[in-house]
Order: C-alpha cells, then sequence, then structure tokens
C-alpha cells in the first residue's frame, strides 16, 4: 500500500524536465575596486565561478553553459570558447566534461589578460555583454530543434559598479530580456547596483550582494543555483523594492519631478529652452507660478 | 462469520484486472531494490554518484548540493526550512527519496535535535567528480591518436544498424544472423520473447510489442537492466559493471577511449555491449573503443519528451487531423510497428500511408498495447514539421483524445476486490452496517431490498471490527 | 497602394511583383534557401526605411475607428472579419502600450449610420482589451458612416495639448460609407487640427479613404489576407514621424518610488486610483506609488495623478520609448570573405553558406545575418558598440 502510495506521490512531484541555459557573464575588469586592491581574489572567483557552472552542467545531462568574461575593453566568451575544444584526458576522478568546462575556461582567461594592455577603468561595459549574451541565447533558441523546450538566464558577477551612461543599452536589454522570457540573475561582490537591480525586477531574477567574499560558491549554489521554475519552492532572499526613479540628462541626477521632452524623452531636472537631445526649441512654459512652486519642491 | 448470520465471500479476479504490463523501472527504482551495502559499494565511484545526482528530484538536488560542503549533520527542521510552506509535501517525499537512496542518513546532532548527514562515501565521491581529485576512470588512459578515427554518423549509423538487428529479430524479420545465442537469451529472459509452444524458436510477447514501441532509450535501459540481472550468473561482477555503464554513459560522443587496464571480466562485458551497438571497436583486440549514443546518457530515459539539443534522430510520422498517417520511411521495421495500429493503404519507395481506424487500434489494444504507448510512439517519432505547427502538441488532439476514447470504450467495466456481506438478519442490521460502510469510504455496492453489501477488501478487516463490536454491544 | 497620378498603368496591368523570378534553385535544388532569403531581405528592408533622427511623434494619442457594420460578419478573414479583427486588436493593443508606455489610445465603433465610443481615451490597455472582447457580441447591422466616426474622434482630439501626436487608425470592411454631410469638409478640419487618419481597408481600394489619408499624411493600404493584415496593422506599433503642426515642448511629469525606510513597514494607505470605483472599491494596502508633488497613492503607473494632475511615470516607461529615438546603426551588408571566423555577438562560425555578413558603421564587428535582424527589431543596441568602451564614451558626450 505504502508503496503504491509512493509511486503516485512521485508522479505528481515530476520535476520539471526542461533544458536550461545559463550564461555567467564574471567582470574581469581589473579596474574594479576588488581586483585593484587584491589581484588575487579574481583566482578565487574564477575557481567559484567553475565549480558553480559545473555544478550547473551536473544538475541535467542536457543542461548547457557558456560563460563570459567582460573584460576592461573586450568581452568574450571563454566557454565555449571559439576556438576548438581542447583535447582533454581524464587526469583524475573529476568528470571529464568538468575538466575540459575548466581547463578551456583558464586558458581562454590567461589569453585575455595577457593580451591586456593596462588602460583603468572602473566601469565594465557590462551592458555589451548582456546584449552579446543575449545574441548567443538567441541563437541556441533559434537553432534547437522544433518541440524542445529550452530556458535561458543569465547570470551577472561583478564587482564594479553601475552608472547612467550604460542606461539606454541596460534598459533595452532588459526589455529585450523580458521579451525573450530570459532572466537576468545578479550576484554583486562589492557595490550596491541600482540599475542592475532594475534588470532583475524587470525579467523577474534575482538581486544578491553578498556580505563577504569569501562564501562565493556558498552563495551561488545556495541562491543562484536553483532554476527559476523551482524557485518558487524554495525559500530565497525577497525581491528588494527597487527604486525607479529616472536620473536626467543634464547632471545624471536622481530627480523626483522632471521635465521630459516631448518628442525625444530626455529628462531634465530643470525647464530649459533648447532640448539638448535632440535640439528642439520649446514652447515657453505657462504661468510663471509652475517654476516657482518646483523650487520649493525641491528644498 | 457465520454466527452472526452474516457470510463473505472474497472475488479474487486479479489476472482479470490487469494485463501485464511491460514494467519500465528508472534508476531510481532499480537502485532502492538493492541492499544497502550494494549500494554503499557503488557509491565508492564517482560516476555513479553522479549518475544518482542526476536521477534525484529537483529538490533533492537542491538539499544534496547545499550540504555537499557541509561536514557536520545539519538539523532536519533547517533543512526543512529551505523549503516553502506550501510545498511541504514534496519535501517530504524528496527527503523519503534521499533516505531511501541512503545519499543521507539521520544523524543525531548534539543537543539531540535530529539531523541529516551525507553518506561520507557518496560525498566524497560526489566532490571527486565535480571538482577533481582521486583516481582517473577506468577507461581515461592515454592513447596514440587514431589514424582510422570514426566520426559521429559513422558511429550512429552503426548503433542504429546493431540495434535494428536486436529488434528486428524480435519482430520475426528473417533476419537470423548478427545476433548471438546471448542477446537471445537476454529476451527470453526478459519476458520480450518467449519459445513457441510447437517448435520452441522464440517469438514476440506481448510485453515485447510494448517493447517496440518505447524510444530507442528506454529500449536501452530496459535491455540493460534485464542485462544486469543475468549478469551475476555470467561470473560478472554487477558494481563493476555498472560502473563501466556509467563511465560509457558520461563519455563523449566520437572520442576514442582506451581498454587499457581493463581486467577480463570487463573485456567480456564491453564485447557485449559491443554487440549490440552500445560501444564500437573495430577489432575485438583494437585496445579502443568508441562509445555510441545509445550509451550515451543512458539513464535519462525517463525524462518524457526532453530532446537533447543535438540533432536527434529524425521523425518521420505525420499524422493529419482525418486520421491519415504518413511515415517517410523505409525501413521495414518502422513500418510493421506502424502496421500494429494502422491500416496500412500503400506504400511507396519513401512513404507509407496508412489510416488509424476504430479497428485498428482495437486490435491493438486487444495485443495489449495501451493507448498511451500508441500515442507516446506517434509523438516520439512526430516529423519536425508536426512540432513546428503547434508548440505543445506534436499531434492533433482529436486523433488523440478519439484513441483514449477507443481504449475506454473497451474498460466499461471497473474491477475492484470486494468482500460481499450478506444474510443479515435485520433491515438496521443491515442499514447501520451500510452506514459505518458508506461513512468510512468502503463501501462499493449495496442493495437494500436483498440486503446485501459489497465493500472494498482494505476496509474488510476494519467493517468486521465493527461489525463485532455493533453486535456484541447489541 | 500605386498613385494614380504617377503611374502609368492600371494596377492590374503593373507590373506585378513577379515573385516567383526571384526564386532560383540551390545546387541541391531545394528553394528553402531562396526563399528564406527573400524573406530576410524584406526584413532589411523594412530596417532601411526607418532614418534615424527623425522627429517621431511620442506622445500618441490615436483613435481606433472600427467598422462593426454587417460588412464585417463576412468570412473571407476565418472565422469572419469581425471575429479575426478582434483577435488582432488584442495583440496591437498589447503591443501598442508595450512600445509606447505614455501613449494613449481610444476605440469608436462605426454601427448603423451612427459612432459610439465603447472607451474613452486612456493609457490602460486593460481597459481597452475588455471593450473589445465584449464586441465579440454585438450585432453586425446596417452601414457605417466614416464621417460620423472621424467626427467623434475629432472633437476629443481637437482638446489635447498641442505637443501631442493625434491619430486615428479606421479599420473598414465596408465599401461604402453612408454620411450625413459632405466629409470632405471633416477631412479639412481633420487636417486644420493636424490629426493624421490611416486606413485599413479589408475589402478593396475606396477612393474616398485613399483620399483620407492623402489629405492628413496617413497611410491607406487593403490587406490581401490575415498575415498581411496582422503586418499592416502592426506598422502602426511605431510612432509616425511628428505632424508639422505639432509643438514642442518640456512636459513636468513625477517619477514616484515607493516610500520605503528599511526595516520599518509601511503604513497601510489606499490608493487614488481605486477609491471612488464601485466595482473593485479601495483596499488599504501597504505597497503603491507616491505622487512626489501630493503624496496621492497609486496602485500602478503610468497614471496621471488624479489629486495635482501630474503625469506620473516610471523610468522604464520613458525608457522603452527611447530606441525609437537612438536606434542602433544601421549595419553595411558585405560579401563574405573570411573578415572573420564568427560573428561577434552569437559566436556562430562563419561558413561558405554565410553569401554576406553585416558590419556595424560605428565599432566595425561583424555580424551574422540572424543577429543583424534580431539587434534591430529587439535589441535596439549594437553589442560591439556597447562593448567598447571608447565609443560608448563618444555617444554618451
Amino acid at each position: 500500500m505504502s508503496l503504491e502510495l509512493e509511486t503516485t506521490k512521485s508522479e505528481d512531484f515530476v520535476s520539471t524536465d526542461e533544458i536550461s541555459l545559463l550564461v555567467i557573464i564574471l567582470d574581469t575588469n581589473p579596474g574594479q575596486r576588488l581586483l585593484r586592491e587584491n589581484p588575487q581574489t579574481l583566482t578565487q572567483c574564477v575557481d567559484s565561478i567553475i565549480a558553480f557552472g559545473n555544478s550547473h552542467l551536473m544538475q541535467k545531462s542536457q543542461n548547457k553553459l557558456a560563460i563570459m568574461a567582460c573584460h576592461s575593453k573586450t568581452s568574450e566568451f571563454i566557454y565555449p570558447g571559439a576556438s576548438k575544444t581542447l583535447d582533454i584526458r581524464q587526469i583524475d576522478g573529476q568528470y571529464e566534461v568538468f575538466t575540459l568546462v575548466e581547463r578551456t575556461i583558464k586558458t581562454n582567461l590567461h589569453k585575455i589578460i595577457a593580451t591586456e594592455n593596462t588602460i583603468l577603468s572602473n566601469e565594465s561595459l557590462l551592458a555589451g555583454a548582456l546584449s552579446m549574451a543575449l545574441c548567443y541565447i538567441h541563437r541556441i533558441q533559434r537553432n534547437k530543434p522544433p518541440g524542445c523546450k529550452l530556458n535561458s538566464r543569465i547570470l551577472v558577477v561583478t564587482g564594479s559598479g553601475d552608472s547612467a551612461f550604460q542606461y539606454m543599452s541596460y534598459m533595452n536589454v532588459f526589455f529585450t530580456a523580458q521579451k525573450q522570457n530570459v532572466v537576468i540573475d545578479v550576484c554583486a561582490l562589492d557595490q550596491h547596483l541600482s540599475l542592475l537591480q532594475q534588470g532583475c525586477d524587470i525579467t523577474n531574477g534575482l538581486y544578491l550582494k553578498i556580505p563577504q567574499l569569501q562564501g562565493l560558491l556558498q552563495y551561488l549554489l545556495w541562491v543562484f543555483l536553483p532554476e527559476p521554475p523551482i524557485r518558487p519552492k524554495l525559500v530565497l532572499p525577497p525581491p528588494v523594492k527597487v527604486d525607479y526613479r529616472a536620473a536626467c540628462f543634464c547632471h545624471r541626477e536622481m530627480v523626483d519631478i522632471g521635465y521630459v521632452c516631448s518628442v525625444c524623452l530626455s529628462i531634465f531636472c530643470k525647464f530649459s529652452p533648447i532640448c539638448t537631445t535632440c535640439h528642439t526649441v520649446f514652447k515657453m512654459p505657462g504661468p510663471l507660478a509652475v517654476k516657482s512652486k518646483k523650487k520649493k519642491m525641491k528644498l | 462469520m457465520a454466527d452472526n448470520g452474516l457470510s463473505s465471500s472474497q472475488q479474487v479476479n486479479n489476472v482479470l484486472i490487469q494485463p501485464s504490463n511491460l514494467e519500465c523501472k528508472n534508476l531510481y527504482d532499480y537502485l532502492t531494490t538493492r541492499p544497502q551495502n550494494v549500494l554503499e559499494r557503488l557509491y565508492n565511484h564517482p560516476t555513479i554518484c553522479l549518475a544518482v545526482y542526476r536521477e534525484l528530484p529537483e529538490l533533492a538536488r537542491q538539499y544534496v548540493i547545499r550540504i555537499l560542503f557541509v561536514e557536520q549533520p545539519v538539523p532536519q527542521a533547517v533543512v526543512a526550512s529551505w523549503g516553502h510552506q506550501a510545498f511541504s509535501k514534496e519535501h517530504v517525499y524528496v527527503s523519503k527519496v534521499l533516505s531511501n537512496l541512503f545519499v543521507w542518513q539521520e544523524a543525531s546532532i548534539p543537543g539531540g535535535l535530529p539531523g541529516w548527514i551525507l553518506s561520507t562515501t557518496f560525498k566524497r565521491n560526489l566532490k571527486i567528480a565535480l571538482l577533481g581529485g582521486g583516481k582517473p576512470w577506468s577507461m581515461s588512459s592515454a592513447l596514440d591518436p587514431d589514424n582510422k578515427a570514426r566520426d559521429i554518423t559513422f558511429l550512429d549509423a552503426y548503433s542504429a544498424e546493431r540495434w535494428e538487428c536486436v529488434l528486428h529479430y524480435m519482430v520475426g524479420s528473417q533476419q537470423q544472423e548478427g545476433i548471438s545465442a546471448d542477446a537471445v537469451r537476454i529476451l527470453l529472459h526478459a519476458g520480450l520473447m518467449k519459445r513457441d509452444e510447437d517448435d520452441g524458436s522464440p517469438v514476440i510477447t506481448r510485453q515485447g510489442f510494448q517493447f517496440l514501441l518505447l524510444d530507442r532509450q528506454a529500449q536501452v535501459w530496459h535491455f540493460v537492466l534485464q542485462y544486469l540481472d543475468t549478469v551475476e550468473q555470467r561470473g560478472l561482477d554487477l558494481a563493476e559493471c555498472l560502473t563501466f555503464l556509467f563511465q560509457l554513459s558520461f563519455s563523449t560522443l566520437g572520442k576514442d577511449y582506451s581498454t587499457e587496464g581493463m581486467n577480463q571480466r570487463l573485456l567480456v562485458f564491453l564485447q557485449h555491449l559491443r554487440e549490440f551497438g552500445l560501444v564500437y571497436q573495430r577489432k575485438r583486440k583494437a585496445g579502443r573503443f568508441y562509445p555510441t549514443r545509445l550509451a550515451l546518457n543512458i539513464t535519462s530515459s525517463q525524462s518524457k519528451g526532453v530532446h537533447v539539443l543535438e540533432d536527434v534522430p529524425k521523425g518521420y510520422i505525420v499524422v493529419e487531423t482525418n486520421y491519415r498517417v504518413y511515415a517517410y520511411t523505409d525501413s521495414n521495421l518502422q513500418v510493421a510497428l506502424l502496421g500494429l495500429f494502422t491500416d496500412l493503404l500503400y506504400r511507396f519507395p519513401n512513404v507509407v500511408v496508412g489510416i488509424l481506424t476504430r479497428d485498428s487500434i482495437r486490435q491493438a489494444l486487444r495485443g495489449g498495447i495501451t493507448a498511451e504507448q500508441i500515442i507516446g510512439y506517434l509523438t516520439q517519432h512526430a516529423h519536425s514539421q508536426m512540432l513546428q505547427n503547434e508548440s505543445n502538441h506534436a499531434l492533433p488532439p482529436t486523433v488523440v483524445d478519439q484513441i483514449k476514447l477507443w481504449e475506454l470504450e473497451r474498460n466499461r467495466l471497473v474491477y475492484s476486490d470486494g468482500v460481499l456481506y450478506s444474510q443479515f438478519l435485520s433491515q438496521a442490521d443491515f442499514n447501520v452496517l451500510r452506514e459505518y460502510a458508506q461513512s468510512s469510504g468502503y463501501l462499493i455496492w449495496s442493495n437494500k431490498e436483498k440486503r446485501t453489501m459489497v465493500v472494498n477488501k482494505s476496509g474488510h478487516d476494519d467493517v468486521k471490527k465493527f461489525w463485532k463490536r455493533y453486535s456484541k454491544g447489541n | 497602394m500605386v498613385d494614380e497620378e504617377d503611374a502609368k498603368e492600371y494596377r492590374w496591368e503593373t507590373g506585378y511583383e513577379k515573385t516567383w523570378e526571384a526564386i532560383k534553385e540551390d545546387d541541391e535544388g531545394f528553394l528553402e534557401a531562396s526563399v528564406t532569403d527573400i524573406i530576410q531581405r524584406a526584413k532589411r528592408k523594412r530596417q532601411a526605411q526607418k532614418l534615424p533622427n527623425t522627429k517621431l511623434g511620442m506622445m500618441r494619442h490615436l483613435y481606433l475607428l472600427l467598422d462593426c457594420s454587417d460588412s464585417m460578419s463576412n468570412q473571407d478573414l476565418k472565422p469572419t472579419r469581425l471575429y479575426c479583427t478582434l483577435k488582432l486588436l488584442e495583440l496591437f493593443i498589447e503591443e501598442f502600450f508595450d512600445q509606447n508606455p505614455i501613449s494613449q489610445l481610444g476605440v469608436i465603433i462605426m454601427q448603423n449610420k451612427r459612432a459610439d465610443k465603447i472607451s474613452e481615451l486612456t493609457g490602460n490597455p486593460r481597459k481597452h482589451i475588455k471593450a473589445i472582447t465584449t464586441l465579440n457580441r454585438t450585432s453586425l447591422i446596417g452601414e457605417p458612416s466614416l464621417q460620423n466616426g472621424l467626427n467623434v474622434a475629432l472633437k476629443s482630439l481637437k482638446l489635447l495639448p498641442s505637443h501631442a501626436s493625434r491619430e486615428v487608425l479606421v479599420i473598414i470592411g465596408s465599401l461604402t460609407t453612408c454620411d450625413p454631410t459632405d466629409i470632405n469638409t471633416t477631412i479639412d478640419a481633420l487636417k486644420v487640427e493636424g490629426v493624421r487618419c490611416s486606413i485599413i481597408g479589408l475589402a478593396a481600394e475606396v477612393h474616398i479613404c485613399k483620399q483620407l489619408a492623402a489629405e492628413t499624411n496617413g497611410t491607406y493600404s487593403v490587406i490581401l489576407d490575415d498575415s498581411h493584415y496582422k503586418d499592416l496593422l502592426f506598422q502602426h506599433i511605431e510612432p509616425p514621424p511628428a505632424a508639422v503642426c505639432l509643438d514642442s515642448s518640456l512636459i513636468k511629469m513625477g517619477f514616484p518610488h515607493q516610500m520605503v525606510t528599511e526595516g520599518t513597514d509601511e503604513p497601510l494607505t489606499m490608493c487614488m486610483c481605486h477609491v471612488d470605483s464601485v466595482e473593485e472599491g479601495s483596499k488599504l494596502t501597504t505597497g503603491g506609488y507616491y505622487c512626489p508633488q501630493c503624496c496621492s497613492k497609486y496602485c500602478e503607473l503610468p497614471v496621471e495623478c488624479r489629486v495635482c494632475g501630474l503625469t506620473l511615470v516610471s523610468a522604464p516607461h520613458l525608457a522603452r520609448s527611447y530606441h525609437h529615438l537612438f536606434p542602433a546603426p544601421s549595419f553595411k551588408e558585405t560579401d563574405y570573405n573570411n573578415q572573420s571566423l564568427i560573428c561577434y555577438s552569437c559566436q556562430k562560425s562563419f561558413t561558405d553558406l554565410d553569401k554576406h555578413v553585416y558590419q556595424c558603421p560605428k565599432c566595425e564587428r561583424t555580424f551574422c545575418i540572424d543577429c543583424d535582424i534580431f539587434i534591430h527589431d529587439v535589441l535596439h543596441t549594437c553589442p560591439g558598440c556597447a562593448t567598447n568602451p571608447a565609443i560608448l564614451q563618444s555617444n554618451s558626450d
């Protein structure tokens, strides 16, 4: 009897048998504060990412993995990588696919770092890397055999900050991801990332700023390994309230009340007669009272 | 009983209820039937740990990975708190699976709380598979590049040919060569074929037909399980064979592996696998072998509807809403299989046209094939054009429903085991007992006039007890 | 549609689009490659038509004028013209608000010589879809009156501020219109007010529709079949070029944020949007968006503050529209001769099958055709430029 019960139960709990594609974007920009202060950190991050990526592959035999390095001047796929696959023979008890992942990543990353001439910028071009990842996902989705379902998601692991100057690219990426049903997860190592947090909110991803770098792998495995379909079954960090205020185009400051150009939708914090973005000349606004009122508000 | 004026009779009609269907076990079912010490021994191999891990339910995999790096036992309450309240049933189920497989064991934590701890062997070897360390797998010795390396297309063609040889033999296509007595023995052992009463030649059984309708992966897995049953009689070591099988299943297609360091028993095993097309070897003593697609991911057969991202064998069947079936194939085997449940109308060099009719389906159902299997077969081999039309239904829903209805037509009677209560002395007695049986959900049927009732078998004891109590009280 | 003035022959005599001539068999005698090529070419052509830096009417106010006359029961579209239209309109409305989040839409039906407004000009897609779905049950009777319909639309579009883009989209199945007076006066009035009228005809070309579209700078097209219908309809999702008389101005907008102070629960409050609605009633809730000017709460954005009249939006709403204004640069098509081994963005390795590759004029990266289409249709950001700090820097300056 109990045996019968069990079989019926297992029918109910059939896990989602869908293939999952995970694209990890690792920020390797040497300009970020973490790496400037202690270059060793990179090794630790890469090791954690490799172990995490392999854990993802370990979940299901058909799971797919791609890893990108977002460097200061370029973004590149370091796994599977453009060059042909290495010929790997096992040296220890590790599953040979995992060994291949590890070797490929290390070789390709080494190449990137070696060719890099050091112009330090402390902001990584994550939006660009994300857009590449979306193109990659789009290709895989396009080429999959008919009738097979593939869930895709992107995990960004970064220690650098995000500023408004990539704002438009970020927004394009987020809305594209939302349309394509790609979940964007973000693991912030160092600074709080308000723009990427918006991306997580838009695409229903998870955002986590890890309290300490030591336990990176453990955080990754706990929070980011579960696939979006089973996330509701687990207790994970609650979504944070996201600040959706806009940054004005003139000073890149957050504004509560702004002026929006009716032609190009640029946001300004003060009234100006000419739009700096599209060079439209505006009609003068109505009564002066509006202006003074606004000043009062700002105080 | 008789002294109460109550008689009960049992009906046993088990035979009638279920036509013996092909029983497909997955890895979990297979492993749970093994004793703990065998499992412990199996867990000594990283490959098996990896395979077992992948077969776990999704939630269980998350639990295992979370405590993979934890050395102390984790309180059960803590583990339970990882899952959401609403899914607590699933949590209980998952915990049971993990305990059944001895992946984790109960352990008490200082302070007396019950906790879970991963089996040390399992933990160690899963870590090795994931992160490295330990000894290399037995088939990974270095090899010189093969001067006659085989590519994937060749391997696919080879394995398909070998496997179809077995299937052909089963449907009795006259192609007798290329199949060994050993393979026949396994088919007989698995009950897929049986000796004909007259001349002793093997003929296909009902289960055999059902086997043919499974998808390729499931066929291989079922066949291998049957093979493993007989493995010890052949003087092979079960753990060794399983380990090797999973190593194969985790190997890379199109890559050659070395036979160096394999003992005699494993080499025999390898030759068996070679016969069924799971591995390719140019010569018996070649020193290297290529795993084929049949051997890869051998356990993932249970995940229905999942296609491998890489090129899968192309589907060839188109089903139209007017019940016409077009099969773009020239293989006799595939035509024969289709003929099991369709009326074939025309046959051309590369296409067969048939029609699904009530008679053809019923004939198949009488033969012991279920509607689910027919639909499964058609879906499995649906032409890619069919998959593109509607993302969720490969087959026209009308056809699917109709096939199911045709099956239901045959099952108008539902059999259930029961115990008959009759010859009640008074209507009141009858009413009381009927009331009781009904309220506890045991009642199957009752007739007031004749004062008879049938309760189901599991409720019999309970009802009997109640009756005894009741009649004593009176 | 070919203009009568400059066409030298009748429509039926004009060089028929000889689509079959473009199709060539490949080496193995298959047509597929050639057909996909034509499709992709068509896609690229549409891209090329988009000119950057044209002034667009971003704050759109669009009235859908829907024919609900007898002629809509015709079954040339399956199952009927009306049913097919309603299904497409549902998709259209959702996509319209997805792409034009700060725009407004209204629906007017023309039936039995009358015009009825079934949903007012608002920015709430759900309201419109609800109104549209109820149309399933209307009885299709009489003739439509184009003039009455246009007048109803004009009456409410007239009142809008001068920076708003005013549009009417007519979907008409009838070949006749039954008007009370001269329709030309209405067309003149529309012209004066700068209302752009576009028409999609479901039957055949009608002179008055063509004239209406020509006079008001709209487009007029007649559908071939249902997929063409969808294409035509969805072309109206892109914001049109701004009308000449459109004033530009700076509009004051509020960007509400949720009131959260770390560690404390939000107070229970009522939202303004449901405060006087009979159906749902206002409930006390914690979350919500607060008008930065008067602190009244709303549960959804974008919305116009009922108390102080400020338009409340969130930054992503505006950002959703930016790509219309700052599209990714058009890529140059070049023949493939081993410029690059792989497509920069999707990592596809080029083979001899790829006859053309596409190059971004700014960052000079090479892309495959699929990425080219994906980047321009969906993503709107060139991955090459976005990963190049120098170009990004120069863009933002």
